[in-house]
């Protein structure tokens, strides 16, 4: 127990990555909630205001992504 | 897996952390058998199906080409021309029928992968394993840098590096984070986004669904408590109706993004 370095990186990604969640967490939340109001606004540019979320919440995304591979470089 | 959910090989009186002690069981199969030195395991057998699948289905779906085409015809029409019309066509543009036949095998490719998470006795998305989504991802990496280089010479990077449009003073930091994701965040993410999904959507599925017939099966020996399988299974049921979302629309995504990508070369005007 006392001295193991390998659980006390586990356990400091999971801190980690718990706090690298909460900026894209926010952004994509942002992000959906004006694509959904930008889609009330105007129903006819759906397909466009659709294809553009799913984008902006793909590039929002990677700093999570990058916080989930610290598992395995941790 | 029993042992991992129950946590037999765990001492609690001395561990902080009660960590399984390897994930990696859920992922990694034994070879079955060896082919000329290849090993071959439950995943490439899944991949080669995976390949066999789309084959069969555009082929069967799109062999006769009736003017009104049967239930399953429809069907296969309609998920090519969603990827013709919504991706190819909206994001590329006039050239886009050059790269609609890569876009289309990577979208059934990745889609047929992904399903496999939730199909009754296979439950193994072959998408979680990295070396699947690393390799579609430097395909399109490749294709995109290829496009780039060869549509603007070596103007590609100066551009991006150097971007012209950008105010001086912080031309060199907007010009550095643009290098680093063109080159290096693109593939990467586009990898890992596919990888992190499905390893997460079959880790949760498989810890649900699994704890919960496992405390189910142990009631005889635990008594009443092993009740608590119930509401397990209620939820990991949830999460596999959403784990079927989360393998189209991730599909969908890596499509998308590798039409984006293609994209960004070809029109490169900055």
């Amino acid at each position: 127990m006392e001295g193991n370095i390998e659980l006390l990186k586990g356990a400091l990604a999971l801190v980690g990555y718990g706090l690298g969640a909460i900026g894209p967490g926010i952004g994509i939340g942002i992000v959906a909630g004006n694509a959904i109001t930008a889609m009330a606004r105007q129903p006819e540019m759906q397909g466009t205001i659709r294809t553009t979320m799913f984008l902006g919440i793909a590039f929002t995304e990677a700093l999570a992504l990058i916080g989930f591979v610290l598992f395995f470089i941790a | 897996m029993a042992q991992m959910i129950v946590a037999t090989e765990c001492d609690v009186a001395n561990e902080v952390i009660c960590a399984p002690a390897n994930v990696n069981e859920l992922f990694e199969f034994p070879a079955l058998f060896t082919v000329g030195g290849l090993e071959f395991s439950r995943t490439h057998l899944l991949m080669f199906l995976a390949a066999f699948i789309v084959i069969a289905v555009l082929y069967f779906g799109l062999k006769d080409g009736r003017l009104v085409p049967s239930k399953f015809g429809a069907t296969v029409e309609g998920m090519v021309g969603f990827v013709r019309d919504d991706v190819a066509r909206d994001i590329i543009g006039e050239e886009s029928r050059k790269y609609l036949p890569y876009l289309l095998s990577i979208f059934l490719f990745v889609l047929v992968g992904n399903l496999f998470e939730v199909t009754p006795l296979i439950n193994f998305p072959i998408t979680s394993r990295m070396a699947i989504p690393a390799f579609l991802s430097l395909v399109t990496y490749v294709i995109f840098m290829f496009l780039g280089f060869s549509r603007n010479k070596f103007r590609y990077l100066i551009d991006i590096a150097w971007p012209r449009h950008v105010p001086i003073g912080l031309r060199w930091l907007v010009g550095l984070i643009e290098l680093v994701s063109v080159f290096f965040l693109r593939p990467f993410t586009l990898a890992v986004r596919l990888f992190a999904n499905l390893v997460a959507g079959h880790l949760m599925l498989t810890l649900l669904l699994g704890s919960g017939v496992i405390f189910l099966m142990a009631i005889p020996e635990v008594g009443l408590r092993g009740l608590i399988g119930i509401p397990w299974l209620a939820l990991g049921l949830f999460i596999f109706v959403f784990e079927i979302v989360v393998s189209l629309l991730q599909a969908y995504i890596f499509t998308l993004l590798s039409a984006v990508y293609i994209e960004s070369s070809i029109h490169f005007e900055h």
